[in-house]
Formats: structure tokens, sequence, C-alpha cells
């Protein structure tokens, strides 16, 4: 049976007349219809085509104009990466990235299905860029004329003298043949596969990746692209040699893990090891974020006494006992008295937090959050009584996330790096990403947490959330992050210590789960009351409907919001500039500018930054399309 | 009241059975509305009971009752021994030994024909996978649809959906049925095929409360048909009694609309 396809069973939804979607059309049939069915579309088709032209020229009259400092982009593509990290930790940099390209490399490995790209479509891209490739040569203008001292001529009345038009195109005479080449390859191709035996013919998609990706690495080592680099306060640019050592070598060690490990991956592809190596790598997945951001950030001089006599024990006492404590509370014949004890704790809990607020008595703060959270679990504990194995899930869950915290809180109190005040800071990209994915991942399970509570039975989980959530999206993100930059620190008591990022981070994650929750929530109130009626007549338990009926499907119907708050938690890190971070946009618009050789040139490096913004959101939202569309198979 | 108090069997068949459904006394309010007012009856084990009634009459109330998807306010009702009360683990119990259909068949959208069937057994009844999907091809096979395993219930016909249904109930391996027009929402040539399937179902031995405006069903399988009118039952008796001399005027009058 052929697969049923998606576009074909939605094409004509609301439409009078509808463009055949999914049906294959020839070009002019498809011109025909979709561009000139009738004079005004004709018309509207010129002018939009003419617009476009205009804006392509303009793109390429800024690119190309003699007046763009492209080397101020070029030298300092460093400190747009990662700004200051220090030279002589920078190998924790490439680990880091190491360990997502093997990461990548091996869930493509055991995962993908890509399936292929035809031959024929492959040739239509040649021969479409070899004609953008024409197209931009006969539009962007004519360069202007250079006297002997590289200084621009003027004539008499003021204006730039420009070579004439011909001239222009014989100039460019390795673009022209560069369009030529990939035209011709194109058309060859094209031709090749016309015959019908060869129609079908197809390339994995993996292949295509790899080999492209080879290529782009391959060329660092013969390309002369020139060696450009900013360090230590020197500018060097030799151009018309290949890139620095330091640059080509890490990134032919990632591409070669990149694709080591995809076959490493493949090597699993329907073994007995496949569910296990799935598992360990989704697992890796949800966990790397954390571990890199320790790896790159963590001060070398780590204080492992600190963490082995009191982080580590404390941990591991707040685990053990707090296990033992709820394995008492969930025995059967304790009655009421269970209860008691857990509304004694959490009296105790809070307590804890009333008197560091007035300084009664001092407590590491990650003493205060783990009361609090034995505190909670005991107040769940008479939902797990019962036989042994409901009893030893609710313990599982206990010593998970008390590691979880555990490691978290001590993260965040070891001194860093990345202290601000210094020189050596991580920034630009490294610093937009870490925080873009910390952020991201942080707040979906708050998030998701928050929506639960909003739309819970029970009374108290919802004015909770509810005003959490309404507090918080009261006020503007710029203010909760000097908040927790500025005014947090003094909140908390003696002897802790919040890095600064670890604080933004924190306020950013609050901030951004209660707009996510009300994205899941929107999402969970589409799912039916028969949905509920069945879980429950099927006897599932309250936590079994909202984790296998209730939030897959809830979530389904949020994935366009939900895409939409990720990509807008990423572009709004550039708001981390106003509390003294360096963000990838900030490198761009001020660090640069203030560099003695580049005085003063933003936009080059502006338009990089807004292409790289734009290449990642594009992305995503690309992958969303694919995401929803996968997951919709079940609705019709 | 009627003639019946609802507990008499009247039916040789069941004579002797163990009482599975005790309903004693049942009253229950939409805020100031009485929908259920003093519902008294008892389905014997291995009984089949058809409840019909004019739309309104508190049907669905009362089989929602049975399982708990609502609370009754006053009275008491006894499932296979167990009394239904606030206790959470009573209520689990009984969710998982009675099985329900609904009108809307509510198959969950985003799982497949297999795992919809599997779900309940394998989380609820602990059973090993493999075990749950040999069941489920089992089942599915019994209801006719053995190839539709791996679609999503969006791709199926009502009929199917609602046999894909009742196979998600009976892979729970309940002692009791509630079916709430089971066939309600079908187009008519989808009917038989469901009716089909209940049939065999009763046949079978489990223990069934129908709610359902299916004569010809009723006629054929059910051991008993208890009449609703404005929240109380107004009448019981075997099909051959309730089609041939009802004894109340509101249950003539009943038929004489729907036959
Ligand atoms: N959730 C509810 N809230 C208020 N009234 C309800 C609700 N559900 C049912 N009712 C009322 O209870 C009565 C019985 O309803 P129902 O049991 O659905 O009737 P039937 O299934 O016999 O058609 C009706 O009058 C209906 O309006
Ligand atoms: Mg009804």
């Amino acid at each position: 049976m052929p697969e049923l396809n998606p576009i074909v069973v939605e094409a004509g939804i609301g439409e009078t007349g509808p463009p055949q979607q999914g049906v294959n059309l020839s070009v002019r049939q498809w011109l025909r219809t979709n561009l000139f069915s009738n004079w005004f579309n004709a018309i509207l088709t010129l002018l939009g085509v003419f617009a476009a032209l205009l804006m392509l020229r303009g793109v390429l009259n800024f690119t190309f104009s003699e007046n763009r400092e492209w080397d101020a982009v070029r030298t300092n593509l460093r400190a747009l990466m990662t700004l200051s990290y220090p030279e002589s930790q920078y190998v924790r940099v490439w680990v880091a990235v190491g360990f997502v390209m093997a990461l990548a490399g091996m869930s493509a490995g055991i995962w993908a299905n890509w399936g292929g790209v035809s031959v024929k479509r492959m040739s239509t891209w040649l021969m479409g860029s070899g004609g953008l490739f024409a197209l931009c040569v006969l539009l962007r203008e004519p360069s202007v004329i250079l006297d002997s001292e590289g200084k621009v001529l003027r004539t008499v009345e003021g204006s730039l003298q420009r070579e004439s038009v011909w001239a222009a195109m014989t100039d460019r005479l390795g673009w022209w043949i560069a369009a030529v080449v990939l035209i011709t390859l194109g058309a060859a191709i094209w031709a090749w596969c016309s015959e019908p035996d060869r129609r079908n013919n197809s390339v994995a998609v993996t292949t295509v990746v790899f080999s492209g990706l080879g290529l782009l690495v391959l060329s660092l080592w013969l390309v002369p692209y020139g060696h450009y680099a900013f360090a230590d306060g020197t500018y060097i640019a030799v151009p018309g040699r290949t890139v620095a050592f330091s640059t080509k070598m890490p990134w032919t060690v990632m591409w070669l893990l990149l694709f080591g490990l995809y076959f490493v991956g493949r090597s699993f592809r329907d073994t007995r090891w496949q569910g296990i190596v799935r598992g360990s790598s989704n697992f890796l997945w949800l966990i790397s974020p954390m571990a890199l951001f320790w790896v790159v950030l963590r001060d070398p001089a780590l204080d492992y006494a600190h963490v082995l006599s009191t982080d580590l024990p404390m941990g591991l006492a707040f685990g053990v006992l707090g296990g033992v404590l709820l394995w008492a509370l969930t025995r059967s014949d304790l009655g009421e008295a269970g209860r008691l004890t857990a509304v004694g704790l959490l009296g105790f809990a809070v307590f804890n937090w009333v008197a560091a607020f007035f300084g009664l008595y001092p407590m590491l703060q990650k003493a205060r959050i783990s009361f609090l959270l034995v505190a909670l679990a005991a107040l769940l504990a008479p939902n797990f009584i019962g036989e042994v194995a409901k009893r030893r899930q609710l313990i599982l869950g206990w010593l998970s996330a008390m590691a979880l915290v555990h490691y978290m809180a001590t993260m965040m109190n070891t001194p860093s790096t990345v202290d601000i005040q210094s020189s050596e800071f991580l920034g630009g990209l490294g610093l937009t990403l870490f925080v873009a994915v910390i952020v991201v991942l942080l707040s979906f399970p708050l998030g998701v947490l928050l929506a639960l509570g909003r739309t819970s039975k029970f009374p108290i989980f919802r004015m909770l959330s509810t005003s959490y959530i309404e507090i918080i999206r009261g006020v503007p993100l710029i203010s909760v992050l000097i908040f927790f930059s500025v005014m947090v620190p003094l909140f908390l008591p003696d002897g802790m210590e919040l890095a600064e990022l670890a604080a933004v981070l924190t306020g950013y994650t609050l901030f951004s789960a209660a707009y996510l929750a009300e994205n899941v929530r929107g999402g969970l109130q589409s799912v039916t009351k028969g949905q509920y009626e069945a879980a429950d007549a099927l006897g599932l338990t309250a936590a079994q409907r909202t984790g296998f009926i209730v939030l897959p499907q809830g979530l389904r119907v949020s994935i366009p919001q939900l895409v939409g708050q990720v990509i807008s938690t990423f572009k709004e890190t550039s708001l981390l500039a106003i509390i003294g971070l360096f963000d990838f946009l900030r490198v761009a618009n001020s660090v640069i500018p203030a560099q003695s050789e580049f005085m003063g040139v933003k936009r080059e490096g502006i338009l990089l930054v807004a292409m790289i913004y734009f290449f990642f959101n594009f992305t995503i939202s690309k992958y969303s399309q694919r995401l929803e569309r996968r997951v919709g198979l079940g609705e019709r | 009241m009627s003639i019946d108090d609802g507990t008499t069997v009247a039916n040789d068949r069941l004579a002797g059975r163990e009482d599975m459904i005790v309903c004693v006394d049942v009253d229950k309010w939409y805020g100031d509305f009485q929908a259920l007012k003093g519902i008294t009856a008892t389905i014997k084990e291995g009984e089949v009971a058809v409840v019909c009634g004019p739309s309104g009459s508190g049907k669905s109330t009362w089989i929602r009752c049975i399982n708990r998807l609502e609370v009754h306010q006053g009275g008491n009702i006894v499932v296979d021994g167990i009394e239904l009360s606030n206790d959470l683990r009573n209520i689990e119990k009984i969710r998982s030994e009675v099985g329900m259909v609904f009108q809307q068949f509510n198959l969950f959208p985003h799982l497949t024909v297999r795992d919809n069937i599997t779900l309940a057994p394998i989380w609820v009844r602990k059973k090993p996978r493999a075990e749950a999907e040999s069941l489920a091809t089992e089942l599915l096979e019994q209801m006719g649809i053995p190839e539709q395993a791996e679609k999503f219930p969006g791709q199926l016909s009502g009929g199917q959906q609602q046999r894909v249904a009742i196979a998600r109930s009976l892979a729970m391996e309940p002692r009791v049925m509630l079916f709430d027009e089971p066939t309600s929402a079908l187009d008519p040539e989808m009917i038989k095929e469901v009716l089909d399937v209940m049939k065999e179902l009763a046949r079978s031995g489990i223990t069934m409360m129908v709610v359902t405006h299916e004569m010809g069903f009723a006629r054929e399988v059910a051991d008993r048909i208890i009449f609703m009118e404005g929240g109380e039952i107004v009448e019981v008796g075997t099909p051959e009694h309730f089609f041939t001399n009802p004894t109340e005027d509101r249950t003539k009058l009943f038929l004489s609309q729907i036959l």
C-alpha cells in the first residue's frame, strides 16, 4: 500500500479551486496554475519578482561593497564564538563540541531513517545554484574604481566612479566560470539520469550530509581562506594560505567523531543492543547540557576537598535518610501518622526559609531545598502506599531527584572560569547557545508541571500555579534578569554564592516556564473529557492517565506554540547584554567596533550574527513542521 | 413504583447465581437537579441487562455511577462484593474489573490500535508486553479486525473503532461490561457489525449492562430489560413480558414511540 501523503490529504481544505498539491505538474503547468492563472495574478507575480530582485541587488551591493571590512569578522570569528575564553583552557570547548558531535553521530547511526535524495533532484539543486550565481553576478552594480593607493576615485561632481558594465562582467570571470560549471554539471547529471532505468536513482541523505561536511572540512586544508586571528590584542591577517592549524585540526577531529560514531551507532542497529544504545543516547542528550556546562565553565582549580567533604556526603545523606523515611511513610498500616509527619516536615522546611530570611541560623541553601523536597515527597507518599513495586517507584524517584538537585546545586556553587569581571570569559555564540539550551531544557518540565497544576482539580495547586504564572507574565523579562543578577545575591544567606550566570539562568528559566505553561495549558485543554473517562474506566492511575494520555495529546497540539517559544527564548538571549553578559550579538555590536583596528565597524558582524540566528531558527522551525506532520498521523 | 422492586430475576437461567452489581436506593444530584431517585436493582453474575428509556431519564448517569465516573450521593452500590466509596484503592480495583464502552468510542487517537489495547493490561494489570500483545491479537481476531492492529483510530471506520473500544475493555479481562449507547453514533450500516460482536459476548457468559435503543438486540439476548424515566426505574421484566404486555402506561407510551 502506498504511504498516505499528508499533503494530499490536507489539500483542498477551504480552497475553492484547489492547486493540485502533491501531484507532479510540469514546470509550465505549475507556473500557469499558481502564478499566472489570470492577469491580476500575473501582475502580482511580476511585481513580486521585481521586488525580490531589487532586494537581492541591495544585499549584494552591501556585501561586496568596497566599504565593507569583512576582515573585522574574519579576525574575530573566535571572539564571536567564545569571546575571550582562555586559550590555555580552549581544549575544553573542543571536548564539549566533540561530545555533541559524537552523540549526534551515534544517534544518527542508531535512529536515522532519512531515506534518500533522488539524483535528479540534486542535479536541479546544482543547476539552480549555478543560475543563482549567474543572477547575482548580473545584479550586482559595477565596482568602484580604486587608484593605485587603494582609494576610491570620484567624479568631478563627487559621486563614485565605477567601472563600465562590460568591464564589471568580465572582471567577475571566476564567478561566471563557477556558475557555468555548476549548471553544466547539473545538466549532465540530469541528462544521465533521464534514462528510464536510472530515473529513480538516489543517494542516501546521510551520505549527502556526511560528504558535504567532509568536503567543507577538507577545504580547510586545501583552500587558501587565509589565516586571520585576533589573539592577545594582536591582529593577524595572512591572506593566501590555509586557516590556522588550531582551526582545521579540531574541525577534522569533530568530523571524524561524527562520522566514526555514526558507524558505531549503525553497527548496533537491529542487534539486541539496539534498545540499550537508543535509551542511553537519549539519556546522554538529556544530561549533556548540564555535564557540558560543567566541562566548559568550571574553574580549573576546583575545590575537590569541599566536594568530597561536604557536597557528596550531604547529597548521600539526604538521599539515603529521605529514602528510608519515605519507605516508612508508605507502609499501609501507618494511617494518619504519615500525614502528620509530612505536615510537620513541611512546617520545618518552611521555617528554615523564614529563618534564613531573618538571618536566624545559617544552613547551606542546599539543605533548605532538600528539606523542602523531603516534605513535598512525604506529602505525596500516601499515593504510593501498596505493593513493594509501587513503593520502590517513589524511592527511585526520590533518589534521582536528589542526585539531580545536589549535582546542580554543587555545580552552581562552584567558582567558574566565567567571572564576568575578568578578561577570561566565555561569551559569543557559545554563551548564547548555552543559555538557550539550558533554559529550554529546564523550563520545559517546570512549565509542564505548572500547566498541570493550573488545570489540576486541587484548588491549592491551581491557585499556586495560577498566581505564579500571572505574576511572572506581568513582569518584563529584562526586569526578571536584572532582579536575579543584582537582587538575588543580596538575599542569599552568608556562605552561599551563586555565580552570576547561574543566577541569570535561574531567572530566565523561571520566566520562560511561565509562558511555556500557558502554551501547554492550551494543549491540555484541547484533550476531551472522553479521553479522561476512557483512561479512568480502564483503571489507569491519575499519573498514568496524565503521562500516557493527556500529556502526549496536549503537547502534540501545542507543538507550534512550543517551538515558537523555543525560538523566542533563543533570540531573547540577546537581552543578556543588558545585565553585562557578552552574548553573540553584543560581541558584534560593541566588542568588535571597540577594537582599534576596526573602530566602528558594526554592520558586517551584525549581518553575520543575523544570518546565524536565522540559520538556527529556520532549522528549528523546519524540524518542527516535520515533527508536526509525523505526530499528526494519528489525528485523522 | 412498579410491580417489581428490581431485585427479582425473571429468568430461570440466572437462578442461584451470585449478585454482581447491587444498587440500593441510589440518589444522584447535579446541583439542585436530582438525576437518580432511589435506584434499586440487582444484576446477577452472567446476566445481560438492557437499560432503556427516553433521553434524559438518567440511564448514562446510572451506569457511570457503577464504575464511579460519576459519584452518587445517597444509597449504596456494591460491585462484585466491593462497596463503592471514596477509598481510592477500591475505585481502582473496581475499574479494573469493570469495562466500559462509550457512545463516542473514546479511543486514544495518538496510540495505534494495538497500543490502545495493550496500555491498560501492561500498566494496570502489570502483564508482560509480549503476553499483552498476543492477547490484543487474539481479541482483534475475535472482533473480526485482525489486520488493523498497526493503524491509528482515526484511520478506521466508526464500526471498527467501536469494536476496538470493546477489545480494549475486554483486554483487562473484566467481570462486568458496561455499554452506554454503543451504536448511537454509528451509521446504520455499521450498527450490525457492533451488535454481532456484542451478542457473541453476551453468549460468552460475561455480565453485561447495556444502555441501548436497539430493541432487536434486547429481544434476542437480554435476560432483563430495565425501563427508566425521570431518574427512576419504572418497570423491569423479561423481554417477553416487556414487549408483549408491559404494565405501566409510561412503558407503553415509550414502546409505541420507539417500535
Ligand atoms: N454533568 C451534568 N451536569 C448537570 N446535569 C446533568 C449532567 N449530566 C447529566 N445531567 C442531567 O441529568 C439527567 C440525566 O442525564 P443522562 O443520564 O445523561 O440521561 P440519558 O443517558 O438517559 O439520556 C438529564 O436531565 C441531564 O440533563
Ligand atoms: Mg445517555
